[in-house]
């Protein structure tokens, strides 16, 4: 039973990390409308973004959850910097592009061996960790309920749940997110309505590729840092976004929490004696996506928005 | 390509043929001058003549079909380990299969595979296919990487033997081989340039069968019902076509092209690994195709070359002068410009099919008049 628990505790770790990564991918898939294959790069991108910002700050101040405030501050550092180049790219290369969302889904390969390999070019492809002494588990929930849960653990879901409810907060209580909304429901009629969707397209690349660089930094920080750890889980990303139903942004994190927890319980399979190792979490997760995809092409939640 | 005449081909082809030819003619002055190894070069021709069946496989589902398959370095590898796994003498399973038998095993686990993937993913959107062929072909490769009791894992299938060693003749010639003109010897080939013949006259064997069937297929009625499920798959329903049947027999003759690619490779590089099957192989057909233009088989022949052109090139420029970046990394930033810049600049290709949709009859009409 505490080996469940334990699972599940790093089922929700993992679906955190998803959940940013996935967020962002349904934005950009309802919003500008194409399959991009760059979002995993994007996590990546910001992920080393944040490292370095941190190799400068260091240690600074005291520390929250067991990190270093510094942390915290390198964290919207590399946020800020996936934003950045998210939106350059968008005026670069996607927006004077004349064509379709197969063309888009092209390019963004394209764009997404480009970032990869300026930051192999930069950084090398040694796997790199922050400088941060790793915490054994909290002592008292190991004593009460048996599962080994670390400071970092929590600190990656609370700052989780902070972007989310903010991103929440955002989409239903501004007239920003009423804006973004409507520009995912119909981009038509929210430009003869009057709203800038151009604009409204440039915040949701921010946004998105925000939310993906904190999913990309808390990868890093819950593993290592290398150059392919966001290609590696764009599939995963992919799967959370397909099953939680494209464009919809609760259905992505709905979709992140189920994949990231049955990706974390695959280990489960092998403790009942169904030979799946590990390795296969990801494929394990693949082959849910494909079979939502018949069942309910629309996903679990493709009818909210 | 049934006119010889040059006065057939447009300004760009011809462009594009000297250009090629120029290359050769590069090539050809480094092998005379002794700065390249003849076998290499053989070696290099045999390699592209391997991706441009690749395009060519990628073409019958892409070109063709419309279909968006980014599991080519799936079909490859099964192409590639099906029959690695049987000739093999390190092989886990079975070993020492003869080699013509072994292609044989290859193209059918292929073509499992082909179905297997195209019944669940071609009912879905085109982008959904995208996305799931990639899974999937990632699932092919931690499968392929994780049963190291099937597949040898990581470390890889040594032992392959060249693909004509038990052939009558061709498997047991002499080396170095000696070419006499009553008595005297005037000319003599070592052991790597005979193999690396052998190679060439192999995979261009491949490479005539395949354009020649395809060639055949695409102008059939078969071809038109799939041109049209490209531009309009609806359309083509209202017509009564079952287009998923068509879609999957395109999706299934593409993967067969690949794996057969995936067949010489092994017996080509006579190693095969878990990395072969990454789903930069994958790119790097996709950038062969868009870049000699979809649907275009001379435009595979030019994206085949351009692809050894960057893999190769890039490991010579590393040698030759001190980079700030890595081989690896520069291919990768080449392969995701080329994607970039060719769907800004030029989407339809450098050669976009033109000759491929027309009957040679209804060319030579147009030329009488």
């Amino acid at each position: 039973m505490a080996q469940i628990l334990q699972y599940l505790a790093n089922g929700l770790v993992y679906s955190s990390i998803i959940i940013l990564g996935s967020i962002g991918l349904s934005l950009v898939y309802s919003i500008a409308d194409f399959a991009n294959f760059a979002h995993g790069d994007t996590m990546t991108v910001g992920a080393y973004g944040s490292f370095v910002a941190f190799g400068l700050l260091g240690g600074m101040g005291g520390s929250l959850l067991g990190l270093p405030l510094g942390f915290y501050v390198s964290l919207l550092v590399g946020m800020a910097l996936a934003a950045a180049i998210a939106v350059l790219t968008h005026l670069a290369v996607y927006e004077p592009l004349d064509t379709d969302s197969i063309g888009l889904l092209i390019t963004s390969i394209g764009v997404a061996f480009v970032y990869r390999a300026s930051l192999m070019g930069i950084f090398g492809t040694d796997f790199l960790q922050y400088d941060i002494t790793r915490s054994g588990p909290i002592p008292f929930l190991l004593d009460t309920v048996g599962v080994a849960i670390t400071q970092r653990d929590v600190a990656i879901v609370v700052s989780a749940a902070v972007l989310v409810g903010a991103l929440h907060f955002l989409l239903q209580r501004t007239t920003l997110g009423r804006k973004m909304r409507a520009t995912a429901d119909n981009p038509d009629l929210a430009r003869v309505s009057g709203i800038r969707t151009d604009r409204v397209i440039l915040v949701m690349w921010v946004i998105g590729s925000a939310l993906a660089a904190a999913g990309g930094v808390f990868l890093a920080l819950y593993s290592q840092l290398d150059p392919r750890i966001g290609f590696g889980i764009l599939l995963v990303v992919f799967a959370a976004v397909i099953v939680g139903g494209i464009g919809s942004v609760y259905g992505a994190m709905l979709g992140g929490l189920l994949i990231g927890m049955i990706h974390e319980l695959t280990p489960l399979l092998g403790d009942i004696g169904i030979p799946i190792g590990t390795a296969y979490a990801p494929a394990i997760a693949f082959v849910i996506m494909v079979a939502v995809l018949l069942v309910k092409p629309r996903g679990i939640a493709g009818d909210l928005t | 390509m049934s006119a010889l005449d040059v006065g057939a081909f447009s300004a760009r082809e011809k462009g594009v043929a000297g250009l090629l030819g120029g290359v050769g003619v590069l090539l050809l002055i480094g092998v005379v001058s002794g700065a390249l190894a003849p076998a290499y070069l053989l070696y290099l021709v045999s390699l592209s003549a391997m991706y441009m069946l690749l395009s060519m496989g990628l073409n019958v589902q892409w070109g063709y079909g419309g279909l968006i398959n980014f599991s080519v370095a799936a079909f490859f590898g099964l192409g590639a380990y099906g029959s690695a796994l049987l000739t093999a003498n390190s092989s886990p399973i079975a070993g020492n299969v003869s080699p013509v038998i072994a292609l044989f095993g290859g193209l059918l686990l292929a073509a499992v595979l082909a179905v297997l993937i195209g019944y669940p993913t071609l009912k879905l959107r085109d982008d959904y296919l995208a996305i799931a062929s990639l899974g999937l072909a990632e699932v092919v490769r931690i499968f392929i990487l994780n049963e190291n009791q099937w597949t040898a894992g990581s470390a890889g299938l040594t032992g392959i033997p060249l693909f004509f060693a038990d052939w009558p003749v061709l498997g047991d010639l002499s080396y170095p081989y000696v070419f006499t003109v009553g008595g005297t010897a005037v000319f003599y080939m070592r052991q790597p340039v005979i193999n690396g013949l052998l190679n060439l006259v192999l995979v261009a064997a491949f490479v005539v069968g395949v354009y020649l069937f395809l060639r055949r297929i695409h102008r059939s009625p078969w071809g038109r019902v799939l041109r049209t499920i490209k531009t309009d798959e609806d359309l083509a329903e209202t017509l009564g076509k079952n287009t998923f049947a068509f879609k999957m027999q395109a999706f299934v003759i593409g993967s067969l092209i690949m794996a057969l690619a995936g067949v010489f490779y092994t017996h080509l590089v006579l190693y095969v690994s878990p990395p072969d099957l990454q789903p930069i192989t994958t790119f790097y057909v996709w950038v062969a195709v868009i870049l000699g233009g979809t649907g275009s088989d001379r435009g595979a022949m030019l994206g085949g070359f351009t692809i050894v052109a960057i893999q190769q090139g890039t490991r010579f420029l590393n040698d030759a002068v001190q980079l700030p970046i890595g081989p690896a990394p520069l291919r990768l930033m080449l392969v995701g410009l080329l994607i970039i810049l060719i769907v800004r600049l030029r989407p339809e290709g450098i050669l976009p099919p033109e000759r491929e949709l027309i009957w040679p009859d209804a060319m030579r009409g147009e030329r009488d008049e």
